[in-house]
């Protein structure tokens, strides 16, 4: 088993701030730690199967929620998965006010200017923890 | 008159090329298609207690859409919905090696090629609402009532 911090993004498919969870939960295992984080799928998670269980159970998570409904961090934490930081990307969007970030299907470059911040700060909590 | 609505629920997943493809072409759907109300579910939404998901798709006709053969959207779906009109896997339509790719999964990276991908499971998905059995529409086969309730 995988001892890399799991980060996990909602993706909500609805709104922008789903994709802008996702691409900066992404960047983050590719781009920024790729040696000591990792993404799960969060509809593999929701399916509850006994192999993702287990491959949750236990693990130091981040969970990158783009709504209030924080789906990202229930179903993590149904799975077994230790959430240790919940980042919601309301909190840094809401230091952008009147900003338009794209839409649920492309980011525009002020999208991606705050998916590079949130990025920033996962970087930062993986350091301390891993 | 009635409105034609249908549910389409993407896995998303965020480890694969297939996911991404999921995603986009679900999106491609939702913004292009005129002739039926299409409505997009989050499917993490499920399990964190989306009773309005779940009756949704328990109503209305729903189609998941998947990147790999986990089928999760699909599986998740007639977990707590009960039953799914149309499935797709999206690894059976641009192949296992590209779905499972998992270097490039970042909407940042795709190039025209993947965009291709999105085109094609975006007609599939346009292809399984045709093919929808006009009882799905006209309450016939639906599990419950429009009320929502089971």
């Amino acid at each position: 088993m995988s001892d890399k911090v799991k980060v996990v993004p909602c993706s909500g498919i609805g709104k922008v701030f789903g994709l802008v969870a996702r691409e900066a939960a992404l960047s983050t295992v590719q781009e920024l730690c790729p040696d000591k984080a990792e993404t799960v799928c969060l509809a593999y998670i929701v399916t509850g199967d006994e192999d993702v269980k287990e491959k949750m159970k236990g693990s130091d998570c981040i969970t990158v929620d783009g709504c209030p409904k924080m789906c990202a961090s229930k179903n993590v934490s149904l799975a077994g998965g230790v959430v240790v930081e919940e980042v919601k990307v309301l909190d840094t969007v809401k230091d952008h006010k009147g900003k338009k970030f794209g839409s649920a299907t492309e980011l525009n470059d002020d999208g991606y200017m705050v998916v590079n911040e949130i990025a920033a700060k996962i970087e930062k909590r993986i350091n301390e923890i891993a | 008159m009635a409105v034609l609505k249908v549910g389409i629920l993407s896995c998303s997943g965020e480890e694969c090329l297939g996911g991404t493809i999921s995603r986009l072409a679900t999106r491609k759907v939702l913004e292009e298609m005129t002739m039926v109300d299409t409505v997009t579910l989050c499917l993490p939404l499920y399990n964190a207690g989306g009773t309005e998901e779940r009756n949704f798709a328990s109503v209305f006709p729903t189609i998941s859409v998947d990147g790999c053969d986990k089928l999760c959207a699909k599986r998740s779906t007639e977990k707590y919905s009960g039953r799914i009109n149309g499935s797709i896997d999206v690894s059976k339509i641009i192949g296992n090696e590209n779905a499972l790719n998992t270097r490039i999964v970042r909407n940042r990276d795709l190039k025209e090629e993947h965009f291709q991908m999105v085109e094609e499971v975006a007609g599939e998905i346009v292809k399984s609402i045709s093919n929808l059995s006009p009882d799905a529409y006209s309450g016939k086969s639906f599990r419950g009532c429009n009320c929502g309730s089971e």
